[in-house]
């Protein structure tokens, strides 16, 4: 056997110092391991209404011998569809195996040795992962009253800062910046720096003055938004997400853009959902009930909660959330725990079907007391 | 700048070349900050266990010394392809007869592991030995302060890491507001505490007012692979949220590494408890009677499960304890079935004078285990130390070879730790009475 590589020589001190992130175990697992008969999935954030009935039949049909054929490299016709919906250039669009790959791209676009981004403390972490693991700094601002603080991120930019990463809403808390206030962010950056805005929520939004990011791309060339088929048109599993900007800004991202990372019935399921309005109001509806009928439980079980816009709310509670993760998990719920975001005691809760709402309220009455 | 430095050196495991090896561990070992009388033990150890190695063990192999500074202590590795290593002489029991040629040379081991703090000892088919012997530092005790003069705590107030100068106050401070046995052992040495953190072993967080008065303190180190233990939060003024700001900065700062528990085994009466969850108790035998000390946990992710080691004798526990706080673990019950097993095992002990009480660690299985345990047991009774623990790594199989022995010699299981050590720890307690 020869000898074990010195890893510590051969790993930058970057990737050493970076815990992996480990992933939750399958459904089947977790629920043997809490002997529950079914799982509510209410911890990821997705539909639980499932894509959009084209996109499912696409899936449904999809015939097995064009696994052996490579797909599109770069989502050709997922890249035209999205420019004529939003009347782009289709070189301003950029498909990769999720939002999380697009991120990756970014940063390595843009960052070097030295450089760094900023974005919230409490937000969707993978901003910060990246950065991170491939060696730049993730200058970290504390939100405000739950909210990205626009002030402090400008304060903390430098020469080295390149790039600004807004989740808009934010994922977990809800909160959003206004078109206003998202304008007047811009104009103070003043080009200098590649401001990301993510959108993955977006289509969940129905507040007037929530700004459509990809109509201010004219004015703001160095603006850059994620969208993403993960959350409103449920195709989570298939991952799936994009993001558009200025024609020579994608044409730079686009020489780290790995090709081939998006499947076949990835690109056509996602082709098929979009523009499916009635998807959306139905989901929207799902939302609403739901959101509507936890407010007023978690009132009267006398739990606060942080309800923004997106399928999603978070809830204060007087224990520790991963406590009352086990003792949900025992009940079949799942939620996602609040503390790897920095929200100690706090539980973010998927808004889905009411028999799943109805678990959820029934699983907390029983722990809470 | 490197936190933990370190030096090496390859040497044949010759007599001749002692000389070296002791000049080579004297010197970094006073480089590394050790006082005069810690870096001759220091050497006289490692002397010791090179000259065992030139003579018995492994005559003319190579040996790969390294010495490393862990701020508060030098470290010193030996790594050498032998399997010929007489692990005996590290447990505190360990006699030898000088009346023999191996006892004689075995009488440097007893001395070595005699004039080092801890030590650590693992042994691969592949790789041979890995022997870590462990110095401290020495520090003077924590004086007094003129408290009131300092306590005073004015809004706005931040929170932020501590630099030498607080972290001397800080212990100063917990040692006038808190009693002794609520504190662990370090937090009465301030200049140890300073250089605990300084190397990174441990962190801290102050809430800090105006005037740069310290309102409170946390403290937090790793304590197993996926554990991370908190001491306090020590609080120096009456603003009351004072202890929920510092636990969560401690919390933001492990919120996003492997920790997957924190847990809080000194709590005092500040513990926000709306935190934690209650994982059992010990007894604190002392002259002023027998309290219960309440072990706090945390789970910082979602808990996954995991597969623990057990014998047959500790799966009822287990069983009781894992369903009581909703842990979900695979228990695979194993025993020793007759296989051989190397002829003696070896226990590590930690005494902690202050607080009374002793920990005792496996460091390798061996056919002699219960005697082993037995014969620990009367010399830490001879010591008249009244909290006698055992610690049992759930992840590590082997070690429940101690099991039966343990019951049987009156130690009962108290409370499971989870993932504290490579899996989860229980704790068993000597002459307690069960949970």
């Amino acid at each position: 056997m020869t000898p074990a590589p010195p890893l510590d020589k051969l790993v930058p001190e970057y990737v050493r110092r970076f815990e992996a992130y480990i992933p939750s175990k399958p459904d089947p697992e977790l629920m043997k391991l809490y002997g529950c008969a079914r799982v509510f999935r209410l911890n990821n954030n997705e539909n639980a209404l499932g894509p959009p009935p084209a996109a499912q039949e696409i899936i449904h049909r999809f015939p097995p011998p064009r696994a052996a054929v490579y797909p599109s490299g770069d989502a050709f016709y997922l890249r035209h569809k999205l420019a004529e919906q939003f009347g782009l250039h289709p070189d301003q669009v950029l498909v990769g195996n999720g939002a999380n790959e697009v991120i990756t791209f970014v940063i390595k676009t843009f960052c070097a040795e030295g450089d760094n981004i900023i974005t919230a403390d409490k937000t969707f972490a993978v901003y910060e992962w990246v950065a991170t693991f491939s060696g730049f700094e993730a200058r970290l601002v504390p939100l405000k009253d739950f909210g990205f603080d626009d002030e402090e991120m400008l304060a903390r930019i430098d020469a080295r800062t390149k790039i600004l990463f807004v989740c808009n809403p934010n994922n977990p808390t809800g909160s959003y910046w206004s078109e206003e206030r998202l304008r007047r962010f811009l104009d103070r950056v003043g080009g200098r720096q590649i401001v990301v805005v993510d959108e993955a929520y977006a289509e969940f939004v129905e507040k007037p003055d929530y700004p459509d990011g990809i109509r201010l791309l004219r004015e703001y060339p160095n603006l850059v938004v994620f969208r993403t088929f993960s959350k409103m048109y449920g195709l989570a599993g298939l991952r799936i997400g994009y993001l558009v900007g200025d024609l020579d800004v994608v044409n730079m991202i686009r020489r780290t853009c790995v090709v081939y990372s998006v499947n076949g019935p990835a690109q056509e399921a996602a082709l098929a959902a979009i523009g499916d309005d009635e998807h959306i109001a139905r989901t929207r509806d799902m939302v609403r009930q739901g959101k509507a009928f936890l407010m007023r439980e978690l009132a009267r079980l006398s739990l606060p909660c942080v309800c923004g816009e997106g399928n999603y709310i978070m809830v204060k509670l007087p224990m520790n959330d991963n406590l009352a993760y086990r003792k949900l998990m025992t009940q079949g719920v799942m939620v996602r725990t609040m503390t790897g975001f920095r929200f100690p005691n706090y539980m973010r809760i998927t808004i889905a079907k009411m028999e799943a709402m109805e678990a959820l309220i029934e699983g907390l009455s029983k722990i809470i007391d | 700048m490197d936190k933990t430095p370190a030096v090496s050196l390859q040497v044949p495991a010759r007599a001749t070349f002692v000389p070296l090896v002791n000049t080579f561990v004297k010197n970094a070992s006073l480089a590394f900050g050790l006082g005069e009388p810690e870096a001759l033990a220091l050497t006289l150890a490692t002397e010791e266990i090179f000259v065992y190695l030139s003579q018995s063990a492994a005559p003319g192999c190579t040996v790969d010394i390294s010495c490393a500074s862990g701020g508060y202590y030098v470290r010193t590795v030996f790594e050498c392809a032998t399997q010929e290593f007489n692990l005996n002489a590290f447990n505190l029991t360990s006699t030898v007869s000088l009346d023999t040629e191996s006892g004689l040379a075995e009488m440097g081991l007893v001395l070595a592991s005699r004039s080092v703090d801890r030590f650590q000892v693992s042994r691969a088919p592949e790789r041979g030995l890995r022997l870590t012997l462990i110095k401290e530092k020495s520090y003077p005790e924590a004086g007094a302060k003129h408290f009131a003069e300092l306590r005073e705590m004015l809004r706005p107030y931040t929170t932020r890491a501590p630099n030498a100068e607080e972290i001397k106050l800080l212990v100063q401070f917990a040692n006038q507001v808190y009693p002794a046995h609520l504190l662990p052992a370090f937090l009465h040495y301030p200049g140890k505490v300073v250089d605990m953190i300084g190397a990174g072993e441990y962190q801290a967080a102050i809430v800090v007012g105006a005037k740069g008065q310290i309102g409170g303190a946390i403290l937090w180190h790793w304590a197993g692979q996926k554990t991370v233990e908190c001491f306090g939060p020590y609080v120096f003024d009456t603003i009351p949220e004072i202890a929920n700001t510092l636990l969560e900065s401690c919390l933001g700062a492990i919120a996003k590494t492997r920790a997957v528990c924190l847990i809080n085994r000194l709590p005092t009466p500040d513990l926000p408890q709306e935190h934690f969850e209650a994982l059992g108790t010990l007894t604190l035998f002392n002259r002023d009677g027998a309290p219960e000390s309440t072990t706090y946990l945390r789970h910082l992710q979602e808990d996954e499960g995991s597969m623990m080691w057990a014998h047959p004798d500790l799966e009822e526990f287990l069983r009781h304890e894992y369903r009581r706080h909703i842990l979900p673990r695979d228990i695979v019950v194993v025993k020793n079935e007759m296989e051989a097993r190397p002829p003696f095992s070896v226990l590590s002990t930690e005494i902690d004078r202050m607080q009374n009480q002793v920990t005792l660690r496996p460091i390798w299985t061996g056919s002699d285990a219960g005697d082993n345990l037995r014969r620990h047991i009367n010399l830490l009774q001879q010591e008249k130390l009244a909290n006698v623990f055992f610690e049992m790594d759930l992840g590590e199989s082997w070690q429940t070879d101690f099991t039966p022995a343990l019951l049987e010699c009156g130690f009962v299981p108290r409370l499971v730790l989870p993932y504290a050590g490579k899996g989860d720890l229980v704790i068993f307690q000597l002459g307690a009475r069960p949970a």
